[in-house]
């Protein structure tokens, strides 16, 4: 019989950060679709059921919620606990390499060890940190789109983008991540859960992980 | 000379036709009335500025919509104010002696030039030759010793249909070979002669250039998206969009935002200004914008009647619209989950629970 120990490992914030980045980005997704080929097309006039202006106001609803999440994280890469700070998801220490090796020798069922550690598997760190550039980069084009004639981000805008049509582009095609992702992490995050008895899945909600008694 | 130029084209505008055509030049720029007996003062009295109007890879549409639109008011009040020294479609001068009108301005006077056209830039240049020298090279001679720079249509500001991928000839706009003049942008294809005429008119007035947006071009005309002052904006915030062209949604005047309009990602005045004295514009006569006004719009605005550009797969010769492959790579991923689960399942099922 195997004992445990309780572990603090993800702050209040952080935990903030993942339901409010999740939960808007599901909103974000749906009216985006809406956005792009609007399924209700009606011909009754003079109803003022404005359906397009109404999506498109929850899209910025959920984008300033998106964007406060994505500021928060900035913060939490720099000033977080040790298990949130950039340097521990970065292949750039012997152990944090070590891990990533191991972990894809674990996820292709080549081997059975599991590294243990108190935070993010280095595979996980590295698809988050990427999943929060890109997210940088739809809060760039979409408010180059909402606001295009104001200068920081007229200004952002064409450095990046060159057009606005270019931008609603990316914008779009990068929507697609956000999907892949969130089907590969909470598949992998079941996974784990299953094969670890560290608590994965609440320490979501909880901030605490269980750990082996050393 | 110039005169003789102005002459043999147009007669002089009489006065009616003048004050209408500042006028609408003041409208477009977006000056009160009390603005415009400064602007007939300064059109009629000024020492008329030098233009000279370099033609490079282009259709000619630029100067044809300026001239030959149903605004004789516009194009006799542009000859009238400017003194157009060199101009291959509408001088008199032919041969040798237009070569001289050009060395002369270029060489004595004060001038602004106008560029029509792009300029291709690759195996030197050689795509486009006007009295044996290329393109760069005579743009290279005259930009420098130009006042200011207005560089009319999409060909001129963005490249246009030259540049379109894969761009054969290295097609490429006025601002990317010309640096440390002040360059105005009126891209368009072809651009609102109002937008030309009032810049015109601006610098005639004011003595000094529009204000410019950061792709350089004048806020007057390009401040706004087609889709923030479009007639039928209404019917795309109510959710009623035409489907195909011919419904019944088409012939009720709906946004046509489904079958491509390029409104929402356009800056230019269309909807405003208007086109050739009968007010009309695309989309009022129910043809979605194209974006015309934008750079690289041939290459970001097509399919013309779709919302977004299609994907190309690099050496695989898939071209698809984002969704559909989208929805592939989506589904492989699915499927690659599942494939993920059931190899561990298995291997469970073979080996047994693993010691905790
Ligand atoms: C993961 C996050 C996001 C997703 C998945 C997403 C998705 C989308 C999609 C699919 C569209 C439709 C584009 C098209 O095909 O025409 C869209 C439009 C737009 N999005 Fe987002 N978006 C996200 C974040 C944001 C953020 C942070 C902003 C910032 C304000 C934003 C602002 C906009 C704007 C302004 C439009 C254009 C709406 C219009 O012009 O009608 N989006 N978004
Ligand atoms: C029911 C749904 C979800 C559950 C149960 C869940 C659970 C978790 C868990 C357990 C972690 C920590 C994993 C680790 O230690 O590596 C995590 C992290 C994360 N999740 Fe989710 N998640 C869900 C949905 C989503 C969605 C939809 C997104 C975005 C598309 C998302 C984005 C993230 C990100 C970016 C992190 C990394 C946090 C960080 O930056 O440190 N999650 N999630
Ligand atoms: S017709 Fe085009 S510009 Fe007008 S509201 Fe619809 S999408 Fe916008
Ligand atoms: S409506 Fe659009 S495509 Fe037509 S001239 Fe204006 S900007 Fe160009």
């Amino acid at each position: 019989m195997a004992t445990y120990t309780k572990h603090h490992c993800w702050s209040l914030l952080l935990r903030l950060f993942h339901w409010m980045f999740a939960l808007s980005i599901v909103f974000l997704v749906v009216t985006g679709f809406y956005i792009n080929d609007p399924w209700t097309n009606t011909m009754i006039e003079g109803s003022a059921a404005w359906p397009m202006a109404n999506m498109r106001y929850i899209h910025y609803l959920a984008a300033y919620v998106f964007s406060a999440a994505v500021a928060i994280r900035l913060f939490l890469y720099i000033f977080g606990n040790a298990q949130e700070r950039i340097l521990d998801i970065l292949p750039v220490t012997g152990r944090n390499i070590n891990n990533l090796f191991m972990t894809l020798m674990q996820y292709s069922y080549i081997s059975d060890k599991h590294d243990e550690r108190l935070g993010h598997n280095i595979l996980a760190g590295l698809a988050y940190l990427f999943t929060f550039i890109a997210a940088i980069v739809m809060i760039i084009s979409g408010f180059y789109m909402l606001f295009p004639e104001a200068p920081f981000w007229e200004g952002w805008g064409l450095a990046l983008f060159g057009s606005q049509q270019f931008a609603r582009y990316l914008h779009h095609i990068l929507m697609w991540w956000f999907m892949i992702f969130a089907v590969i992490h909470i598949y992998l995050c079941v996974w784990n859960d299953v094969k670890e008895p560290e608590g994965l899945i609440s320490s979501i909600f909880t901030g605490v992980k269980f750990k082996h008694k050393a | 000379m110039a005169d003789t130029v102005n002459n043999a084209v147009e007669p002089r505008l009489d006065r009616r036709g003048f004050l209408k055509g500042c006028t609408m030049a003041a409208a477009a720029l977006g000056l009160s009335e009390a603005m415009i007996p400064k602007m007939v003062e300064a059109a009629a009295s000024a020492e008329r500025p030098r233009v000279i109007w370099l033609h490079f890879q282009e259709c000619t549409g630029c100067t044809e919509s300026l001239l030959r639109s149903s605004h004789p008011d516009l194009a006799r009040l542009l000859l009238d104010i400017i003194s157009l020294d060199y101009h291959e479609t509408v001088m008199a001068a032919a041969g040798h002696q237009a070569e001289q009108n050009l060395h002369e301005t270029v060489d004595k006077h004060p001038f602004l030039l106008v560029v029509e056209g792009a300029i291709p830039t690759k195996d030197n240049g050689i795509y486009c030759k006007i009295a044996g020298k290329t393109a760069m090279d005579i743009l290279k001679t005259v930009a420098p010793k130009a006042t200011a720079i207005i560089a009319i249509g999409t060909c001129a500001t963005f490249g246009g249909v030259q540049a379109a991928a894969p761009n054969p000839t290295g097609a490429v706009g006025v601002q990317d070979l010309v640096s440390g003049k002040p360059i105005v942008n009126i891209p368009g294809c072809p651009p609102n002669p109002v937008s030309f005429l009032g810049t015109v008119l601006h610098y005639l007035t004011f003595k000094k250039l529009p204000a410019l947006d950061k792709l350089n071009r004048p806020l007057f005309a390009y401040g706004r998206r087609i889709h923030d002052h479009c007639e039928r904006r209404a019917h795309f915030d109510e959710g009623r969009f035409v489907e195909n062209f011919g419904d019944q949604g088409h012939k009720l005047g709906y946004c046509l935002y489904k079958v491509g309009c390029k409104g929402p990602e356009t800056f230019s005045n269309c909807p405003a200004v208007r086109f050739n004295d009968v007010d009309v514009w695309p989309v009022s006569v129910g043809h979605g914008c194209v974006g015309c006004t934008e750079p690289n719009f041939w290459d970001t605005m097509t399919p013309f009647y779709e919302r977004l550009p299609n994907v190309k797969i690099p050496a695989t010769g898939i071209i698809d619209s984002a969704d559909r492959v989208g929805k592939t790579v989506l589904g492989v991923t699915a499927a690659a989950v599942g494939i993920h689960a059931v190899v561990g399942i298995g291997k469970r099922l073979i080996k047994g629970k693993s010691e905790e």
